[in-house]
């Protein structure tokens, strides 16, 4: 990829895809063990498409590599038509930063800093600092119904208000996909349902495709595709 | 604000409180550091200040001796002397000492004389009001000043008379001739504040003591007092080694005390490197604390770095709040000094008692001197070591692999 890349894209076409994607670690005796073997995936503009699949099956390192947080073993990424596997880490981070929002199981919220900080906080990374950040980020937590929490510490949210808090962050950068690792997996059934209904419509709401990585079939249902990963390998 | 700066800044005053736990304490350990080492440093330079111009007010700025001999042609050269640009008052001085008595209590100060004719003095004896109870107007051939704690040792008050034997003495007894003593009228106490001259002197009139130890005309030596800022030692080498023959030498009163003076900034010097200990503990102490926050904080590390934050951010992260509890700390340290030495007398009064310090220290008062070349040091080492106490943490931090750090439990 030449440093002018098109990292935002055009419209329509596959925003992330992976090409023959390997990975594979060393256990501590040395052992290789493959985790993703020759994978190959593509996730259109918009789209949403559920990962499935067994614990320990690669899921999160799946995400990892498409995201850029580890090198593939072997095998392309792209993004939006341009290779970034081979980017710089500083290159990857801006990738990340500006294009990429992220939801994970712990919610991984910020203890200092209150909940419209830490919606910011991402903004703030991203470089987007000043009213204009504050005001989406007020924006998107009156979109997940906690504007009236903005004030509030994580400690004083509870594990619903935490997951909206870090939905609300992924998207307050407009990135162009979200990544969530198993958003709803610390939630209750009816908590977890209200979660991915905030997720689903503010992904269709903001135009931004979704990899949801879940163990639940019926969210796995409610996306535009569903995948299973088994043996390094998306069915 | 940058986010690094903000996140650095949120993790030592967090939304919700005034500050944190591990920041108060860290940025109290620097304080105590600071207050160490520059609340020393200040009492050590208020020594050596309050020494000095003790020792100045009591020898004199500049002095003319002949290698231990009397000057013989002393009142020609005073004149001579009397005429160099720079020179306020020249004095004739002669002393030694001499063996007092008072209701047979025996003493061995050191006589000073004191020229009563022309009433010229190199020392400020008028101008700080050395003399209580009495005037140094009312000095003659047949009376004393005493020192304040000399006068107070043997028991002698304004009024009394003392008997004084000289060295000279001894020359009578080998010729067989009894030494009678001198007796004299205690007229003043002399209280200049620093008790060794406080009580080991007395002041008599030039002529007694040229009588007491024999000089004729002669005078021990020249004491000269320089104008308002003149420096002594310049005046000395570019005026006062050509205003003098050999073998008369001329000294500033700060060759005269080299060592003592030396001996102080040495004490100085010591003190600090043993109290820079403490800032030292204290940054170990943050280095370990902001560790200790990596550790427990890996996954939040992930997520900057799954956020798109770059490893140099990370580490500035933690470098900025060593920076900061340094900053903090110095600052507070530099509050705590001036508190508490604002409030030294009562302190003292309670800790050590105020005849500890006049019995070891000579100083009625703890004498304190604030530099500021003393408070920058302080401050600048302090935050780099504070500064350096963050980086293990912030390379250790920097390092972390944002995939692995997110897996952390």
């Amino acid at each position: 990829m030449n440093s002018g890349a098109n990292l935002e894209g055009a419209a329509g076409g596959a925003i992330l895809e992976a090409v023959g994607v390997g990975k594979f670690f060393r256990s501590p005796n040395g052992d290789k063990i493959e985790v993703l073997k020759g994978l190959s995936m593509r996730i259109a503009r918009g789209e949403s498409v559920s990962l499935r699949g067994e614990s320990g099956a690669g899921k999160t390192t799946l995400m990892n590599v498409l995201s850029g947080l580890e090198s593939p073993s072997a095998g392309k990424i792209f993004w939006n038509a341009e290779r970034v596997d081979n980017l710089s880490n500083g290159k990857q981070a801006a990738l990340r930063s500006g294009f990429m929002g992220f939801v994970f199981q712990n919610y991984c919220l910020v203890p200092e800093l209150n909940a419209l900080q830490n919606v910011e906080l991402a903004a703030r990374i991203c470089g987007k600092f000043g009213k204009a950040a504050r005001a989406r980020a007020k924006e998107l937590l009156e979109a997940v119904g906690l504007g009236h929490r903005a004030g509030h510490l994580p400690s004083q949210l509870s594990g619903g208000e935490k997951q909206r808090v870090a939905v609300a962050r992924a998207l307050v950068n407009a990135p162009r996909i979200i990544l969530a690792d198993e958003p709803t997996g610390n939630l209750d059934e009816s908590t977890a349902e209200s979660v991915m209904d905030m997720l689903l419509s503010l992904c269709s709401r903001e135009g931004a495709s979704l990899l949801l990585i879940t163990h639940n079939p019926d969210f796995a249902k409610r996306t535009s595709r569903a995948l299973t990963l088994s043996h390094g390998v998306v069915e | 604000m940058k986010w690094w700066l903000y996140i650095a800044f949120k993790q030592l005053f967090p939304s919700g409180k005034v500050v944190s736990f591990f920041a108060v304490v860290s940025v109290l350990g620097v304080a105590l550091g600071i207050l160490g080492l520059f609340g020393t440093q200040s009492v050590m330079n208020g020594f050596h200040a309050q020494i000095a111009e003790k020792l100045r007010d009591t020898t004199g700025d500049v002095l003319i001796r002949n290698r231990g001999r009397p000057i013989e042609n002393a009142r020609e050269l005073k004149l001579r002397l009397k005429k160099l640009g720079g020179v306020s008052e020249v004095e004739l001085m002669a002393g030694g000492p001499v063996m007092m008595l008072f209701e047979n209590v025996p003493s061995f100060p050191a006589l000073r004389s004191y020229d009563t004719v022309s009433g010229e003095c190199a020392l400020p004896i008028r101008e700080k009001s050395f003399i209580r109870m009495g005037s140094v107007d009312d000095l003659d051939d047949d009376s004393v000043i005493v020192g304040q704690r000399l006068g107070a040792s043997m028991g002698i008050s304004v009024g009394d008379s003392v008997e004084v034997f000289s060295p000279v003495m001894l020359d009578k007894l080998k010729n067989d001739e009894v030494p009678m003593p001198v007796r004299l009228k205690v007229v003043g106490l002399l209280a200049t504040d620093y008790s060794e001259v406080d009580s080991n002197v007395a002041l008599v009139s030039l002529r007694r003591m040229q009588d007491l130890y024999g000089l004729g005309g002669g005078v021990h030596s020249i004491i000269l007092r320089l104008g308002e800022g003149v420096d002594c030692s310049d005046w000395v080498e570019k005026v006062g080694k050509n205003a003098v023959e050999r073998p008369l030498t001329v000294s500033t009163w700060l060759d005269s005390n080299e060592a003592f003076l030396r001996i102080i900034k040495m004490e100085k010097v010591m003190m600090s490197l043993i109290i820079v200990l403490i800032i030292i503990v204290a940054s170990f102490s943050i280095c370990i604390s902001l560790y200790t926050s990596v550790l427990r904080k890996t996954r939040e590390i992930g997520l900057f770095g799954a956020m798109g934050a770059r490893p140099v951010q990370i580490a500035m992260m933690y470098c900025l709040q060593g920076f900061m509890i340094g900053v903090f700390g110095s600052l507070c340290g530099l509050g705590l000094t001036w508190l508490i030495l604002h409030f030294r007398e009562p302190i003292v009064e309670f800790v050590v008692g105020r005849e500890s310090l006049i019995e070891f220290y000579h100083f009625a008062h703890l004498p304190v001197k604030y530099e500021l070349g003393d408070a920058l040091r302080a401050c600048a080492f302090a935050i780099v070591l504070c500064t350096a106490a963050g980086f293990l943490p912030a390379v250790r931090a920097a390092r972390l692999k944002a995939s692995e750090a997110m897996r952390n439990e």
